[in-house]
């Protein structure tokens, strides 16, 4: 990937980051950390990886995306409003009696989103049986997956882990968002589930370890997968609430009730950062 | 009528098979439960559309539904308690609030592990389903219902929940369509109304019998989908007789005689009683004793019932 995609890409997460904004602005707070730490990923998937189409969205042969650390929806709700898949005035609505981008996400409710996930734990064994489907039926599409580290602790993750390897399901990407913090502390104080990588290896998967904020890391990864006949983690390095100046690596902000000055503080940061990119490519 | 006795799994295992055979969006799920649950051909005619993933039932309902988002109908079966109590919210989460078609099947259900202990009971499976919004909940009475059942359950769009049981029944009716919702009236009368579901209407047509003798008039009806009720053949009734008793394996609380109670309550209040396992863990021994210590045999209900209209 050239230097001026790679700005692109990044220019995308920026203001996929700044949609978050405007959703927290509508509700008044958010589950900003996690969205925030696994934006790369997101934008990576549906603005570099992923076969979706916003005029299509249920598309057979598209590719799936599957939140299962389904908190951090205002990240694919930011990204699928980006794409187009539906009107930016809908962040607007975040938090609202009825929205159709509620705390977690509602397949029924938004096109582009392909599970109700929410509750921890849910989302790496029907990302299986959706990859399983798509095998059986010769398509190419492949699935992908965002896991949280502190879901990493609910049980039902390791039978999914087991069942991908048992049945060779290589059509399946998963991310570890791997930020280290969850609500009560360090994921390793909470219930240390590292090392991560190790683990799901054991259980007979293939694995890569990167700087999940690194776009250029991001996307090599998904160019390279698969890897093998084995179903692929990716334990992404990440930081909670990436790009967010003054909250960054604090579990305070894994959910932010915001204040003005810190919302204002953060929308002109990161519009600066947009503008600086955009200038970028236009090659002033 | 008392025909031959069949084996309710391998029938429902047959009956489903049959389909699949013809039907590539069937797909069968086992959690070290496939071959007691009658797959035993399928899996050899069709192993791509067999998938088995060992004791994690919690795993096989996620990946049913995401077998079902892309157009399969997956059908999982295994004991009862392991695939209503043990993955519920993967059940409510996955199937129900995800809208998918797929067919969850209790088998050994009821007491009828009886020997087994309560951790093989499923005595609170038809009040968990229920609380799931879009659920459907069969729970067939003789083998021929199974069969018509298997076929109905798969022609639904949405999630299904059947329970069956284990010992070996004998068919009580002629194998007819099966109408999701539609109840059987067995024994038109006028004394008191009877309903049942699964294997407990055998016993409440010979309690019925029994009754006959004594004079009292059963007006029987027999529910093969659970939920949601025959409205209108249960009220019907209830209007007619004025005394409504309910007979099932299942506890008193959350099952169908709750449905039925939920249902006289805003509609037609009418005195209940309602014949179930009572709020315990209940004991273990062959399946004829239990059901006779909890007077769910011929005998108990016929007695409860002469109680009930005195």
């Amino acid at each position: 990937m050239d230097k001026k995609q790679l700005t692109e890409l990044k220019l995308q997460a920026t203001r996929c980051r700044l949609n978050v904004l405007r959703m927290v602005r509508a509700g008044g707070h958010g589950h900003i950390g996690g969205a925030f730490s696994a934006m790369e990923i997101v934008t990576a998937l549906y603005f570099y990886k992923m076969n979706v189409d916003p005029q299509n969205p249920r598309m057979p042969d598209r590719d799936r995306f599957i939140l299962s650390a389904g908190h951090k929806c205002l990240a694919q709700y930011a990204a699928l409003a980006e794409k187009g898949f539906f009107p930016k005035e809908v962040l607007d609505t975040y938090g609202s009696l009825g929205s159709h981008i509620p705390g977690h996400p509602d397949m029924h409710k938004l096109p582009g989103v392909e599970a109700n996930t929410g509750a921890l734990g849910h989302g790496l064994s029907i990302a299986n049986g959706m990859a399983l489907s798509l095998r059986l039926d010769g398509k190419p599409s492949k699935v992908y997956v965002v896991m949280g580290d502190g879901e990493l602790a609910e049980g039902s993750n390791w039978e999914a882990a087991a069942a991908a390897a048992h049945h060779k399901i290589n059509n399946l990407v998963a991310f570890v968002d791997f930020n280290g913090l969850q609500i009560s502390g360090r994921v390793q104080d909470v219930m240390n589930m590292t090392p991560i990588a190790d683990h799901f290896k054991a259980f007979g998967w293939d694995t890569v370890e990167i700087d999940g904020n690194d776009m250029a890391q991001v996307v090599d990864v998904l160019d390279r997968a698969p890897l093998s006949d084995k179903p692929l983690m990716v334990v992404a390095h990440t930081v909670k609430a990436k790009g967010l100046s003054f909250g960054e690596n604090d579990v305070a902000f894994h959910f932010w009730n915001a204040n003005e000055e810190q919302l204002a503080q953060a929308e002109r940061e990161l519009s600066e950062l947009a503008a600086s990119y955009e200038k970028e490519l236009k090659g002033e | 009528m008392i025909g031959n006795y069949e084996d309710p799994r391998k029938v429902f295992g047959k009956a489903v098979g049959d389909l699949a055979m013809d039907d590539d969006r069937i797909v069968l799920l086992s959690a070290d439960s496939g071959k007691s649950s009658g797959f035993g051909d399928f899996m050899k005619a069709h192993p791509e559309r067999y998938f088995e993933f060992g004791i994690a039932e919690q795993g096989v309902v996620g990946v049913a539904a995401g077998l079902a988002t892309t157009g399969k109908i997956p059908v999982f079966c295994a004991i009862a308690p392991f695939v209503t109590a043990r993955p519920y919210e993967m059940v409510r989460n996955d199937l129900g609030y995800m809208g998918q078609n797929a067919k969850i099947v209790g088998r050994n259900g009821g007491i009828s592990y009886s020997d087994l202990g309560a951790t093989h009971h499923s005595l609170d499976d038809f009040g968990l389903m229920r609380l799931i919004p879009g659920m459907t909940i069969l729970c067939p009475q003789d083998p021929n219902e199974i069969r018509s059942a298997v076929k109905a359950m798969i022609e639904h769009e949405g999630p299904v929940y059947m329970r069956i049981g284990n010992p070996k029944i004998p068919n009580l009716f002629e194998e007819e369509e099966f109408v999701i919702g539609k109840g059987r009236k067995i024994r038109e009368d006028d004394s008191v109304t009877l309903i049942t579901t699964g294997v407990a209407t055998k016993a409440a047509m010979e309690a019925a019998d029994k009754l006959a003798e004594q004079g009292i008039s059963v007006d029987l009806i027999g529910l093969p989908t659970v939920w949601p009720l025959d409205e209108e053949m249960i009220l019907a009734s209830a209007k007619k007789t004025g005394k409504v008793i309910t007979a099932e394996e299942h506890y008193a609380y959350g099952g169908l005689g709750t449905m039925v109670g939920d249902l006289l309550a805003e509609k037609l209040p009418t005195p209940l009683k309602k014949l179930a396992i009572p709020n315990t863990y209940a004991t273990s021994g062959p399946y004829d004793a239990v059901l006779s210590y909890y007077g769910l045999d011929a005998q108990g209900i016929a007695k409860s019932v002469a109680d009930f209209v005195k």
